[in-house]
C-alpha cells in the first residue's frame, strides 16, 4: 500500500449482547486499521472471537444515524453495533 | 436551536411513565380524538413465566429516532400533537414500557398514526430488553432496523 495509514480517534458503542461479550459498554479506540466500520468490526472480532457470529445479524450506526458496512470512518466519529433492537 | 414545528414530546424515563401527563398534554380544544397505545410487561415469554424485563437503550440515537418518527406521523397524517414515552431500567409485570398518544381533528388519522408510530418504533429505535426467568435470562428476539447496504459513493476496496 502506498498510502500512509493515519491514526484516527474513535469512539465504539456495544450494546445488548455485544456489551456482554466484549465487557463494557464504550471505549475511545485509536486505530490505523479501521478505515470502513466493517473493519473496525474485524478489530473487535479478532479480539473476541464471539462476537463474529453475529455480524450478520448487527447493524452499524456511524453518529447515530444507521450506516452502511463499507462506511468510511474518521476522526471523532462515533460508531454502535446494534443487535436487533427489541422495544416496546 | 430551532423552535420545534410542533408541540411533540419524546422521552425516555426511568421512573414509572406518567401516561395522564401525556394524555393531558396532547389533548386540545381543536382535537375531537386521542388514540393511545400502552404497551406493558406481560406475565410470560414463549410459555415461560416472565420475572421481570431489563431495558436499555442508545439513549441519544433512540431519542433521535423517536423525534424522526414524530416528525414522520405529522407529514403522513392530519394530527395534532403527539407523545412517545419508553422506559428504561428494571420493569415488573404489568408496568408499562411504551406509551404513545396521538391526538387530532378526526379519529381515524389519529388511529392510523398511533398504529404506525408502535411498528416503527418497534423497528427502528435502538432499545433492547432482557427477559429474566427462574432459570435463566434471554435478550429477546428482535427485529433488525433496515439499514442502508452499501454507502452511495463507496469505491470497491483497493
Amino acid at each position: 500500500m502506498a498510502t500512509v495509514s493515519q491514526s484516527i480517534s474513535l469512539k465504539v458503542l456495544f450494546f445488548g449482547r455485544l456489551k456482554e461479550i466484549v465487557g463494557h459498554a464504550e471505549e475511545s479506540l485509536a486505530s490505523t486499521d479501521a478505515a470502513t466500520i466493517e473493519q473496525l468490526f474485524a478489530l473487535y472480532a479478532a479480539r473476541h472471537p464471539e462476537l463474529a457470529k453475529f455480524r450478520p445479524s448487527l447493524v452499524a450506526s456511524r453518529n447515530q444515524e444507521f450506516a452502511a458496512w463499507d462506511t468510511p470512518l474518521h476522526t471523532g466519529d462515533e460508531v454502535a453495533f446494534l443487535p436487533p433492537v427489541s422495544g416496546g | 436551536m430551532a423552535t420545534p414545528l410542533h408541540d411533540d414530546i419524546c422521552q425516555l424515563v426511568r421512573d414509572p411513565i406518567n401516561v395522564a401527563a401525556l394524555v393531558h398534554h396532547v389533548r386540545a380544544p381543536e382535537d375531537g380524538a386521542i388514540f393511545t397505545f400502552d404497551g406493558f410487561v406481560r406475565n410470560q415469554s414463549h410459555s415461560r413465566a416472565t420475572l421481570y424485563l431489563d431495558y436499555e437503550a442508545y439513549e441519544t440515537m433512540a431519542l433521535a429516532k423517536m423525534r424522526e418518527i414524530a416528525a414522520q406521523l405529522h407529514e403522513k397524517y392530519k394530527i395534532h400533537r403527539v407523545a412517545i414515552a419508553h422506559r428504561l431500567g428494571r420493569l415488573q409485570i404489568g408496568e408499562t414500557s411504551v406509551f404513545i398518544a396521538v391526538s387530532a381533528p378526526h379519529r381515524a388519522a389519529a388511529f392510523d398514526a398511533c398504529r404506525f408510530a408502535i411498528d416503527t418504533l418497534k423497528r427502528t429505535v435502538p432499545i433492547w430488553k432482557k427477559e429474566y426467568f427462574e432459570d435463566g435470562a434471554v435478550w429477546a428476539d428482535g427485529e433488525l432496523p433496515p439499514a442502508p447496504a452499501a454507502t452511495p459513493h463507496a469505491k470497491p476496496a483497493s
